[in-house]
């Protein structure tokens, strides 16, 4: 996908090789442009420890969709006694619609391996997978060949870097379903087990990969541990938000000017996100979808949210796959949200009955939203529901599934009484909607 | 001490120890350090590595689960056993999550009973099944009516009547009286027509009076407890009081039945003619098998003229059921109603049932009002008797009559019938005599409580019928006068019925107990007995000093249903119509008070019973889905019969429903039944399967909706790596997997190739083969399952609790029998060579013969 400038203040840090395409293949054009000295500077002068400290004063958090402090799950592994450990990084991307991912990997796999090296480094571990989504054939073969430039140079293999100690990486392409990107499903692909999350707690990096502990870090989040080691905590710290500095990478996508992958500060509105990178909606804007088929959808007056887990969770959307889908009035709100519904039900692993039939169950009523055949009863029963199903989930998937509907209830309650009440819809698209609900009745 | 292993040293046991003590054993060591922790308000001692769920079930909490395996660690997939946590958002499951020191934990919070009830509102609405098959269910008594049809059709007809026995002991009487609401229900009419399930229990039992004929006794479904010493004074003999007596009898309590007339029968004998219920061939020789229990009867002793409830009391009977009936008929309230030749319709059959022609009944014209058992009595009689012309007047429609099945009969014999008018007054002449009876149209308007339409009048049709009898049959209440002496404590509610107790049958007084008609009002004879097998048990339950209220909430657990899905109906049997019985032709019977129905011939009786489906649900009793949806009150009291046209069985109180799945039954299986359309997709099947047993015949297959637990490629168990071991079908914890309890029965083992090894003993689940005493390997073949609901909510059924606790005493009996390392780590066995030396963490091993544990010196 294609890469889009932000603004001119924004920092580039994991697309600044972007506009050197050599780097992406050439591991002497990256070297050229910086990469390979943080882990060379790491190995050679920084103990485990002190790289753990690098990042957790840099203050990143994860971007695979929790947030959590990335210094915090390294040191809690890194704690973690006597035991061999393990790094996977989840280039997945199970969002279909995304492929900021992608386009990461595929424009700098340096960084994602660096990053992985260092990750490595800092809890002590000597193998480390990175997964990706088999279908990211260019991806996989960049990342590939970037593992044995770095493995010829002896960056990475047995005495890495001159640590002394063996690090091995592997880019493991994986086939599977949405719920794929949760961490505990990961895992469970990756020991060729069946994909279906487990508890949490524990959490992997107590047990994760063959039961051992295991840092789980998204490829974004592992391509910025580079410049951090290079460029220092402090410098990391002082982009973005304060309580969760850096960039990260948006997907702009739906009725704007310019569609591509962005690199944006952390904190930046997303009006300021689908005017200065996106160049504007290109019709009449009347909500975003952040977060992909697990996300939220956020009305045209809430543009001002700035990107950050806390504020778009209490927006009733989620960061998730970094994609932000801008809708113009041509679409249904009710429509929608019933379709990524049913997707994220179809996609479910099946183990758990709140989000086996649960999620089904939401899709039908939303079906039923678009058909005209709703009892009014129909949108307390979605709110209970969904409280329900978040409030006894096992995964991160299970307990966002219910966000399309409930966000797109919560902000376009006229819409969906529309449908519900008076049968029309006002964007037109539930066609059979007025017949069927004269019929209904 | 040697170095011939050095990459083993203590962290790499300590690793190797672990994940065998994590993936493994759920047996943790029981010397882990304790700590105290607060749950439900209790301040509770917990091991370090127990779950929260395991200190809840080793302190006798329940929280739910139904896919928690003890054997295995937490799986997470049911979220049942959801808790809250003091300081956590989200609340966690329990049987994953360790507890630890100064948590907090509460399990029964309305906003966790709300997560659960969602989670099993969901299940039921992906749930093609049911619990009870709808002919049961619809039995006031629930007899296990597949269970004795089963029987029937192997020609175990005795066994067929004990079956029948445990819920009603009469299955003759029965067999002619009951209007059969079970076939109403039945589901063959899917097919073609519902079984003659009355029919088929009418042959059974009459085998038994043919025996009993010949000097047998009747079976008795139960093992008859030892004397109790408690003493039981049952107020009348008829359906309600004899059922009581029966079961209190076998319960092990003495007890006597007090009659008011000169025979024991009730309206049994005085209510119901001799051409539909023989009353020496029939009713007697089946009160028999009550007598022969050791019921005593004394007749010609009415509560209230000869004795009141205080007097039996003080003669020693702890307990007094008060099973009078309903004898007192209702007036019509119209002018009247007083004249001569007006005739109270229960007196008359009174007379008449004994075979005693009614005085002046012949040549008359009868007009019998109503639409019951007792107007379709009396005109039956009235014509048999020689009256010259008798009109049955009822005010609803046919199809509304409670006895519409007998009106063709009825017509057939001579009478005629006529709908939809009620009474207005009675024509009299200057003398009083009964000329004729002014009757008025009645229009049918909205549906009343009963579901039936409400007859309204029409003013300006009234018609007088001609006629110099009129037999009044519409209905009778309890005489209750007996309450206002030696009887405080027990009262009369403002419908005019015995105050008690409809669960606990309990009136005001202490050891009184009302049950049958003189508690609910005239009612079929199924009923009564219903009534009063239940009230055996409440009483029962009182002699035994157990809590009356604890009975309560047993009983109406064990009452209401899961709800029906929509079933998908059988379509693709083999018809075979229904084998009526015939009938003498109504010329011959219309003056005989011989019974004109023809009983089946075995071979008869035996083809009709093969008709069964048999599609009951063989986990009902065992199945946890149940028991949950009970609790948490996801479940309907009633089953809606078919709707015309459609292949719903069901309505909904479930929030919510939708598409859902239906699944082909797999019974190709020698032992294990496979119904994935009761399966829940818990796991555990496929948990054990792999994890205990190593053969991993099950998997999550599919995705989203339609996961299912099922074997590769939904292909027969046959194919799979299955050892026919039984333990899916143990820990399936509704009937999607079962033993095959109705086809397998028995199974011979060739003696003299065992080698006397006691594997299968070990080995069987299901208790089927035991150690005897005068054979190292003894075997008897199962029992049939009891589907007896009422029975079953009595016992103190295993829990998954129970089983935790004696799995866990495995400890114990080994330290009693000094199998057992004391102190100290234990590990398990560890891989050749890997103990080699002073790695073993330093705990020193006592106790000889445990070769699992290796030790250098």
């Amino acid at each position: 996908m294609a890469v889009i400038a932000g603004d001119a203040s924004w920092p580039s840090i994991l697309l600044a090789r972007a506009g050197t395409p050599d780097a992406a293949t050439d591991i002497e054009a990256a070297e050229a442009s910086g990469a390979w000295t943080a882990w060379r500077q790491a190995a050679g002068t920084l103990a485990p420890e002190q790289v753990i400290k690098l990042v957790r004063n840099a203050g990143l958090r994860g971007r695979g969709g929790s947030g959590y402090p990335t210094g915090d799950k390294w040191a809690a592994c890194a704690a973690e006694r006597g035991r061999t450990r393990h790094v996977v990084a989840n280039g997945f991307e199970a969002d279909p619609g995304a492929q900021a991912d992608r386009t990461l990997m595929e424009t700098d796999p340096h960084a994602v391996v660096e990053g992985v090296a260092l990750a490595a480094w800092a809890v002590r571990a000597h193998d480390a997978i990175i997964a990706v989504d088999a279908r990211a054939t260019v991806a996989i073969e960049r990342l590939r060949a970037a593992v044995s430039a770095a493995e010829a140079k002896g960056y990475l293999g047995d005495r890495a870097m001159g640590t002394g100690s063996p690090l091995r990486i592997e880019v493991r392409p994986l086939s599977g379903s949405f719920v794929l990107g949760e961490e505990t499903v990961l895992l469970r692909a990756l020991e060729d087990r069946r994909a279906q999350p487990d508890q949490r707690p524990p959490y992997p990096y107590a047990r994760g990969l063959w039961g051992e502990p295991t840092v789980v870090n998204n490829v974004e989040t592992l391509a910025a541990v580079p410049w951090i080691v290079a460029n220092g905590a402090g410098a990391y710290a002082a982009i973005g938000a304060t309580d969760e500095p850096g960039t990260t990478l948006v997907q702009l996508s739906g009725a704007v000017k310019q569609p591509g992958v962005a690199e944006v500060p952390m904190g930046t509105t997303l009006r300021e996100i689908i005017d200065k990178a996106g160049g504007g909606a290109t019709g009449s804007l009347k909500a975003v979808l952040v977060g992909g088929p697990t996300g939220g959808f956020l009305p045209a007056d809430a543009l001002d949210t700035p990107l950050g887990h806390a504020e778009l969770d209490a927006a009733g959307a989620i960061l998730g796959s970094g994609t932000v889908l801008v809708i113009d009035d041509t679409t249904c709100i009710v429509d929608l949200a019933a379709l990524l519904t049913r997707f994220d039900g179809d996609e479910a692993c099946g183990k758990t009955i709140p989000c086996r039939i649960g999620t089904r169950r939401l899709a039908e009523l939303g079906a039923a939203f678009c058909t005209g055949r709703a009892r009014p009863t129909d949108a307390a029963l979605v709110a209970s529901l969904s409280d329900d199903i978040r409030d006894g989930a096992l995964c991160g998937l299970e307990r966002t599934a219910v966000n399309p509907l409930r966000s797109g209830m919560r902000y376009f309650a006229q819409e969906f009484e529309d449908h519900i009440v008076r049968g029309t819809c006002p964007a037109g698209v539930c066609q059979p909607i007025r017949v069927a609900a004269v019929a209904h009745r | 001490m040697t170095d011939t292993l050095p990459a083993l040293r203590d962290d790499a046991i300590d690793a190797i120890a672990e994940r065998l003590l994590t993936t493994q054993s759920p047996q943790r060591p029981q010397v882990s350090p304790t700590f105290s922790i607060e749950i439900d308000g209790r301040t509770l001692t917990g091991r370090e590595g127990q779950t929260i769920l395991e200190v809840c079930r080793d302190n006798g909490i329940e929280v739910p689960t139904l896919c928690y395996e003890p054997k295995l660690p937490g799986f997470g997939a049911c979220r049942m056993c959801v808790v809250e946590v003091d300081g956590e958002d989200a609340p966690p499951i329990s049987c994953s999550r360790n507890a630890g020191p100064e948590m907090v934990v509460r399990t029964q919070t309305p906003r966790l009973r709300q997560v659960r009830k969602t989670n099993l509102e969901l299940i039921f609405s992906d749930h093609n099944a049911y619990c009870l098959p709808p002919c049961q269910n619809k039995c006031p008594s629930h007899i296990d009516i597949p269970g004795f049809l089963k029987a029937n059709t192997e020609g175990s007809f005795v066994e067929s009547a004990r079956i029948f026995k445990r819920t009603i002991p009469f299955p003759s009487v029965l067999g002619r009286v009951c209007p059969a609401p079970c076939e109403e229900h039945c589901r063959r009419d899917e097919v073609e027509e519902a079984i003659a399930i009355r029919d088929s229990h009418r042959y059974a039992g009459d085998q038994v009076l043919k025996a009993q004929a010949l000097g047998e006794k009747a079976p008795v479904p139960f093992e008859v407890q030892p004397a109790s010493g408690k003493r039981v004074a049952v107020i009348g003999s008829g359906p309600a009081g004899m059922s009581s007596a029966y079961y209190l009898a076998i319960a092990g309590h003495e007890v006597t039945v007090f009659e008011r007339d000169p025979a024991a029968g009730g309206m049994l004998r005085y209510g119901i003619p001799q051409y539909r219920l023989p009353k020496v061939e029939v009713l007697e020789a089946e009160y028999q098998g009550a007598w022969d229990l050791g019921v005593k009867l004394v007749t010609d002793a009415a509560l209230g003229r000869d004795f009141t409830i205080s007097d039996l009391q003080n003669q020693g009977f702890d307990s007094v059921v008060v099973a009078i009936g309903c004898y007192d008929t209702n007036k019509l309230g119209i002018p009247g109603e007083d004249a001569d030749g007006v005739l109270d319709g229960l007196e008359y059959l009174r007379i008449a049932t004994l075979g005693l022609p009614y005085p002046g009944h012949e040549g008359k014209r009868v007009v019998v009002v109503g639409g019951g058992f007792t107007s379709m009595d009396c005109s039956r009689t009235s014509v048999r008797q020689g009256a010259k012309e008798v009109t049955l007047v009822y005010r609803r429609d046919m199809k509304d009559m409670p006895a519409a099945n007998e009106v063709h009969e009825m017509i057939e014999e001579g009478a005629r019938a006529i709908f939809q008018a009620a009474p207005t007054r009675v024509v009299t002449d200057e003398a009083g005599k009964v000329t004729g009876m002014e009757f008025q149209r009645m229009a049918l308007g909205a549906p009343d409580a009963s579901g039936r339409r409400r007859p309204e009048p029409m003013p300006g049709t009234e018609f007088i019928i001609e006629c110099d009898r009129v037999l009044l049959a519409i209905g009778q209440g309890p005489e209750l006068g007996w309450t206002e002496r030696g009887a405080d404590g027990v009262s009369a509610t403002k419908q005019r019925r015995l105050g008690a107790d409809a669960v606990t049958f309990a009136t005001g007084r202490a050891g009184v107990f009302g049950t049958g008609d003189v508690r609910t009002g005239a009612a079929t004879v199924v009923q009564a007995v219903a009534e009063g097998r239940r009230a055996a048990y409440a009483v029962d339950a009182y002699l035994k000093g157990l809590d009356l209220d604890a009975i309560r909430t047993r009983q109406t657990l064990a009452e209401p249903q899961p709800e029906f899905l929509s079933i998908v109906p059988y379509t693709g049997e083999v018809k075979e119509p229904r084998l009526r019985l015939k009938a003498m032709p109504a010329e011959v019977r219309n003056k005989s008070y011989i019974e004109y129905e023809i009983p089946y011939t075995q071979a008869e009786a035996m083809a009709e019973s093969a008709r069964c489906l048999q599609c009951t649900c063989e986990a009902i009793g065992y199945c946890d889905l149940r028991r949950q949806g009970i609790e948490y009150g996801t479940t309907l009291r009633t089953l809606e019969p078919a709707r015309n046209g459609t292949s719903f069985r069901s309505v909904s109180e479930n929030r919510f429903t939708g598409t859902n799945h239906d699944y082909i039954r797999d019974d190709s299986h020698a032992f294990i039944l496979r119904e994935p359309s009761r399966c829940i997709d818990c796991g555990r099947c496929a948990n054990v399967c792999k994890e205990v047993v190593g053969a991993a015949c099950y998997d999550f297959m599919r995705t989203g909706f339609d996961t299912l637990v099922t074997t590769p490629l939904d292909m027969s168990l046959n194919t799979t790596p299955c050892v026919s071991c039984g333990r899916c079908a143990e820990t399936c914890p509704t009937g999607a997997l079962m033993p095959k309890p109705r086809v397998l029965e028995k199974y011979e083992v060739d003696e003299s190739r065992c080698i006397l090894c006691g594997i299968c003993v070990d080995a069987c689940p299901y208790d089927a083969l035991r150690c005897g005493p005068d054979y190292e390997l003894a075997h008897d073949s199962r029992q049939e399952p009891t589907i007896d609901l009422l029975a079953i909510s009595a016992l103190d059924r295993d829990t998954e609790l129970t089983y935790v606790r004696r799995e866990r005493d495995w400890l114990a009996r080994a330290q009693a029998d000094g199998r057992s390392i004391p102190a100290g780590r234990q590990l398990p066995m560890l891989p050749p060579g890997a103990g080699n030396g002073s790695g073993n963490g330093g705990a020193p091993v006592a106790g000889g013969g445990h070769s699992g544990h290796l030790h250098s010196r």
